[in-house]
């Protein structure tokens, strides 16, 4: 069942992945990779990461997609502008990149161990993780909220009509 | 509850800066537009907060909110010197938000909330808290440099230092995960503890490069050379009393930073240890970026012609002298140059800001002919906090360089003390330069009358008895801040 869920997630995340860069519209491309934040929360769930799941659909999927979306809708590219990008020196970058991500993968391949989490455990459970931001972590929290305050008063005096 | 480490009185300068901003920006929001009653307010609020400051002076190094934050004479004395920064801004301030129809409950809530996060800064006892509190200084300050919409210069200062500062964010918080993850721990005591010791071959790996981002990112917010390139631009193009707060306090705050993580959390304990061999390196990154600063500043404020670029070099000078200090790990000295740096930098930012109008019209040193007897009240005070940043004897700016040039002999780093010695030399020519300008030059037009607020005689007063007190009589001040640093040392033990 596990394993299923995994080949499920997994392939769904590289097929999304390859039409990111595949797609011509950039609209499509950022479809394709809700698709890909999607896929990847479930991965995570597998993986016994809940609260990591959630924060990935809520902040990424939900918020800065969404956020993408919108600057793509209001700067109203069309598909064909989107080509004009293409440079040939780019591609000659691209092989020396592949081969070392590709290096990279095959090192961690060979040197994997298997080491899994044992059953039972807290780190990354949403309520280990909420006592801890309410105990250990109190003051950065507090902090944050002073800081999410300045960037919202920051946004309404740069918008602010003269 | 006492397992949480609550204690309300070591934020309590935080508490009160933090209440004042948010009472200043919802009257804003229900009765807009009166200035005198928000700025007394915030003032108020500042001088506040710097009593509760006073109020930790005579506690010693203990820890609140899980070892999030300290009290230490370092962060009261670090504390007082923002503060007093924050409260000349909003003194010199105070003719631009007419002139420019700014709201002044947003600005000064922005002043006001940009002060939390530099005292956070200083009080920071965790990487964590030491990034959420820079994260919130640059927030205000990017809004701040941005705040004359219309004007080309303000809103391209205001991008510019928006994407490098972001930049340099990143490399910070990329140098707190590597550093967490050499030593398992975001607190500085924690890690000062793990470091003396040996450490793995990869954990010393990540410890070098987690350090090197770190000063990468300390490096862009205290515009050291090589990291100053957007200084200049900035100081330029942001409104004029912004850039007496940028160039000062945050500044303050960022040394402090500076201190409280490479001097006092990696020091070189000359024993075998991690901390040893990643001070061996970081004293020599910190040595060039000091000699860098002192020269390439020093030489480039020569050729300005724009008063705003000179004093942007300047800082980047005065920033390399600083350095010397935190090599030689004298915090005392440092918060000493710091305080005056202060006082003499504002000073001289507040009669830029009066001279050039509204929209910054007359920045340029030779719009400065004719002023010297025809507007006396301008020409002198300007006089003495440009030879003041030169050093001269008499000044306080003298007694802060001799201070830290005489601690950085004793530690052992005599060629910075000789290179610092030269580059005051070098930087007598272009303050001097203005001064020659004022007096001796005649004007081409008309030397205008500009009227002087009563808010600008207030910060003139503070400032030109600052830079003499400090000058003349120091020793009550030294003597404060050796105790402090005594008590502080005996702590660390």
């Amino acid at each position: 069942m596990e394993r299923a869920l995994f080949v499920i997630f997994a392939l769904t995340a590289i097929v999304a992945a390859l039409n990111v860069l595949l797609r011509r519209h950039p609209l499509h491309s950022a479809l394709a990779l809700l698709v890909v934040l999607g896929a990847l929360a479930g991965l995570y769930i597998l993986l016994g990461a809940y609260f990591l799941a959630m924060i990935q659909v809520v902040i990424y999927a939900g918020a800065i997609l969404v956020l993408f979306l919108f600057v793509i809708m209001l700067l109203n590219i069309r598909a064909e502008e989107a080509r004009l990008a293409r440079r040939p020196f780019l591609r000659w970058l691209a092989l020396p990149f592949a081969l070392l991500l590709g290096a990279e993968i095959f090192y961690l391949v060979r040197t994997f161990e298997e080491n899994p989490v044992p059953s039972g455990t807290s780190v990354g459970v949403t309520e280990a993780i909420g006592r801890e931001l309410f105990t250990t972590y109190l003051l950065p929290f507090e902090v944050t909220s002073i800081l999410i305050l300045i960037a919202i008063l920051g946004a309404v005096v740069l918008a602010r009509r003269g | 509850m006492e397992s949480l480490g609550i204690n309300y009185r070591a934020i309590g300068p935080e508490l009160v800066l933090t209440v004042t901003g948010v009472l200043v920006m919802l009257l804003e929001a229900f009765s807009p537009g009166k200035k005198v009653r928000d700025g007394i307010l915030a003032a108020a609020g500042i001088v506040l907060a710097g009593v509760a400051a006073l109020a930790l002076w005579e506690e010693g190094p203990v820890t609140a909110f899980s070892r999030m934050v300290i009290v230490d004479g370092f962060r009261v004395f670090f504390t007082l010197v923002i503060l007093l920064g924050t409260l000349l801004t909003i003194f010199v301030s105070w003719g631009f938000l007419d002139e420019e129809r700014i709201p002044p409950g947003e600005y000064f809530a922005l002043l006001l909330f940009g002060a939390v996060g530099m005292t956070l800064l200083v009080a920071g006892n965790d990487l964590m808290i030491l990034f959420l509190a820079l994260e919130t200084i640059t927030i205000a300050t990017y809004v701040l440099a941005g705040y004359r919409r219309e004007d080309l210069r303000s809103t391209e200062s205001a991008l510019k230092y928006f994407l490098l500062g972001a930049f340099s964010s990143a490399f910070l918080l990329y140098g707190i995960a590597l550093l967490y993850g050499a030593t398992r721990t975001t607190n500085l005591a924690e890690m000062a503890r793990v470091v003396s010791g040996p450490l793995g071959q990869a954990e010393i790996v990540l410890l070098m490069a987690g350090a090197a981002m770190l000063l990468i990112g300390f490096g862009f917010k205290v515009t050291t050379v090589p990291f100053h390139v957007w200084t200049p631009d900035v100081y330029e193009g942001a409104p004029t009393p912004v850039t007496a707060f940028l160039s000062t306090a945050p500044k303050a705050a960022g040394f402090a930073a500076f201190l409280r993580v490479f001097s006092l959390t990696f020091p070189p304990l000359g024993i075998e240890s991690a901390a040893d061999q990643l001070a061996s390196h970081w004293v020599a990154a910190v040595t060039a970026m000091s000699i860098l600063s002192m020269t390439f500043g020093n030489f480039i404020a020569i050729a300005q012609t724009n008063i705003k670029r000179m004093l942007a070099y300047s800082s980047i000078a005065h920033a390399g002298y600083v350095l010397i200090g935190v090599l030689a790990r004298d915090w005392a000295a440092v918060a000493f140059y710091m305080l005056v740096y202060t006082i003499m930098n504002l000073g001289c930012f507040a009669i830029v800001a009066l001279w050039a109008r509204r929209g910054d019209e007359r920045v340029l040193i030779a719009e400065y002919a004719g002023l010297g007897f025809r507007q006396p009240l301008l020409s002198f005070p300007l006089a003495i906090f440009l030879v003041s940043l030169a050093g001269f004897p008499g000044t306080a700016g003298f007694v802060a360089k001799f201070w830290l040039f005489k601690s950085a002999w004793g530690a052992g780093f005599p060629e910075l003390v000789i290179i610092g010695v030269l580059m005051t030399v070098v930087s007598v020519y272009y303050y001097l330069y203005v001064v020659i300008v004022m007096f001796f030059r005649e004007p081409k037009e008309e030397v205008p009358r500009v009227p002087l607020s009563r808010a600008f005689v207030a910060a003139m007063v503070v400032a030109l008895v600052g830079v003499f007190y400090l000058g003349l009589l120091p020793t009550r001040v030294f003597a404060v801040l050796n105790t402090a640093q005594n008590l502080l040392a005996i702590g660390q033990r």
